[in-house]
């Protein structure tokens, strides 16, 4: 067993299997594939940090676990940054871990629209599902660390009369430290830096760290391997180059933004390539309490509501941000800003995620760079602003004296009475600060080649030995947290692999 | 550089009565060590940004002098005016430099104990090589 971290020789390996990716698809599947008794590479651009290495400060994980400081954004009229991981462990590393499993409609949806996704596919991901959650241990957020902003959260609701629930996530007796973020140093999140890599490992597998692959070697139609130039994790240089050859497959589980961009690169033919792509755009809205709440003495997330997941399409949750990060997120300059960060232990920051029906595109742009194309359409925004008007009336029925809304155009704050401020506000995205998190599509699945990139198995159609394994197969949004559904897909495709 | 980039983000984040200021959170050491670790995107993004503050008085408060040469409370009236400009990218390029001055500001044991949080200890920074 091996692990392989930056280096300034050149470095080549052969192995059964390459797997680009380390995060939910990438190390869900190359953990399969081990178990299988194939010999397996784990090529992973970012670092591997062990719990104690993680980052204890907001800087520290933007810098240190985000990719790319966090600053990639989806270009359209509005400029909204694109957060996800680049370190072995991928996102999982930093998300909060939440567990849900894919929703009956959805493998509808995938078989009308797509041909993919009928009966006996949807068993095959919920037998996975619930196997998964045995082995990553998912449980309900405990209530003793659950915190005083979730609590609130669920007295909203439920004062409100709309349904929600204690999330279940994969953290095994979570103690409410409120650093998800951050990564767990507590080590109750089950992050698959500490899951499934070290399986792999220990199946005699290899994992290369530092690695971003540049290129998937294709020899015609076939691929045979990957290739690319060590990175230094701090300086950013360049060191050795590393060629591993596959004598199997090449599975690409890079993540949405970069899985699609990279066989573009490499030369694969297809005309669906790139397009697809979807999102949960998010915002939060924070309620001033006249009780101290201290929202990060707690799980960072541990309630979320489905309700509207259907009409109009939204998911409501808590998100709990450290003072680094609300101080740029509240409005104001100077004095009044200062004024406004001395309310910050009253605080509490609910999210809302839209199920955006808007589609962008993600291609390969200069420097190795990815570049996404997205824009909200009008239903959208409508949406966005239903979900500002639940989410600040919950926070009202939960005991709010003040929303802050955080939306151009609008006060800084908004009492109860001024409610159709929110209902009646702008429908510009640029009004709102959204982040993207929750990214599909880019090598979309489904039947008809000239409409999708790979098939049910995630093979890429009208090629051998490659799959793509990660997000971006999902032809729709989910309406849901997305791991669950990755990780179920992503070791679907790996045992189809190993049984053809 | 550092200087000018210093003086948005004592605008932005002043020292109060009741909370202390960037000035007071080791600011010109975060400065270097941002330099040091950030990468290119995100450090043309703070230049950016700090080039429109200074260089927009005369759209904000008429006045044709560098924000830098005004006095503080007309810096403070243009920070906030350029902050909520009609004009996206222009509130959003110096939204940049405010988000990177919150990571230092709000990471300062003496903020975080007045906001009631515990102090966090250095990032490691270091990776697993081996």
């Amino acid at each position: 067993m091996t692990h392989t971290a930056f280096r300034e020789e050149p470095f080549t390996l052969d192995v059964d299997y390459v797997v680009v990716g380390s995060g939910a698809g990438g190390a869900t599947a190359a953990n399969a594939l081990a178990r299988g008794g194939g010999l397996v590479a784990l090529v992973e651009a970012g670092p591997w940090r062990e719990p104690e290495q993680y980052p204890h400060s907001a800087y520290g994980a933007m810098r240190d676990l985000f990719d790319d400081w966090g600053v990639g954004v989806a270009q359209g009229r509005a400029l909204w940054p694109i957060v996800q991981a680049s370190c072995v462990g991928g996102t999982t590393v930093i998300n909060c871990a939440i567990c849900v499993r894919t929703p009956a409609d959805i493998f509808d949806q995938w078989e009308r629209d797509h041909g993919v996704g009928g009966g006996s596919f949807r068993e095959t991901i919920w037998k996975h599902q619930e196997t998964l959650e045995r082995e990553l241990s998912a449980e309900l957020v405990p209530s003793a660390s659950a915190g005083r902003s979730n609590e609130l959260a669920m007295r909203g609701a439920n004062a409100m009369g709309y349904g929600s629930h204690v999330m279940t996530r994969y953290a095994k007796g979570c103690v409410g430290s409120g650093q998800c973020l951050q990564g767990c140093r507590s080590l109750r999140k089950q992050s698959l830096n500490l899951q499934f890599v070290p399986e792999v490992l220990a199946k005699g597998g290899h994992v290369i760290s530092c690695a971003p692959v540049k290129k998937v070697l294709l020899d015609g139609r076939r691929a045979v391997g990957v290739t690319g130039r060590f990175r230094h994790p701090q300086t950013r240089k360049s060191g050795g180059t590393f060629t591993v050859r596959a004598r199997k497959a090449v599975l690409v589980a890079a993540s949405v933004t970069h899985s699609a961009p990279l066989l573009e690169r490499s030369g694969v033919k297809n005309r669906a390539l790139g397009t697809g792509f979807r999102a949960h755009p998010g915002t939060g809205i924070f309620g001033i309490y006249d009780d101290v709440v201290d929202m990060n003495a707690g799980a960072t997330q541990g309630w979320a509501s489905i309700e509207y997941r259907v009409d109009p399409g939204l998911k409501l949750e808590t998100l709990s941000i450290p003072p680094e990060m609300v101080s740029s997120r509240l409005s104001g300059v100077g004095h009044e800003l200062m004024t406004r960060l001395g309310d910050y232990r009253h605080m509490a920051m609910w999210a809302l995620a839209v199920r955006a029906e808007s589609v962008g595109t993600v291609r390969a742009g200069f420097f190795g760079k990815s570049v996404v194309k997205y824009t909200f359409d009008t239903g959208d925004m409508h949406r966005l602003r239903r979900g500002m008007g639940i989410l600040a009336r919950t926070h009202f029925a939960a005991g709010a004296k003040r929303i802050v809304p955080g939306v151009y155009g609008l006060p800084y704050s908004i009492t109860a009475d001024q409610m159709s401020l929110i209902d009646e506000g702008p429908l510009d995205p640029r009004a709102y600060l959204l982040i993207l998190s929750h990214l599909f599509g880019g090598c979309v699945m489904g039947k008809d080649p000239e409409r999708s990139v790979v098939d049910e198995s995630g093979r890429v159609h009208g090629y051998e030995g490659l799959l793509v394994a990660d997000a971006s197969v999902i032809p729709t949004n989910l309406g849901v947290n997305p791991q669950h559904t990755i990780m179920a897909l992503a070791r679907t495709f790996a045992e189809r692999l190993l049984d053809a | 550089m550092n200087w000018l980039i210093r003086s948005v983000m004592v605008t932005l984040y002043p020292r109060t009565d009741a909370l202390p200021g960037i000035e007071d959170t080791g600011i010109d050491a975060f400065l270097v060590r941002f330099r040091r670790d950030s990468s290119l995107l995100i450090y043309l993004g703070l230049l950016l940004g700090t080039f429109v503050y200074h260089s927009t008085p005369l759209l904000t408060v008429y006045v044709p002098l560098p924000a830098f040469m005004l006095p503080a409370a007309v810096r403070e009236r243009h920070a906030a005016r350029i902050l909520t400009s009609r004009v996206y990218l222009l509130r959003q390029a110096v939204f940049i430099v405010k988000l990177i001055a919150g990571l230092c500001w709000g990471a300062d044991p003496v903020v975080r104990q007045k906001l009631g949080q515990p102090p966090i200890p250095a990032d490691p920074g270091t990776w697993r090589s081996t």
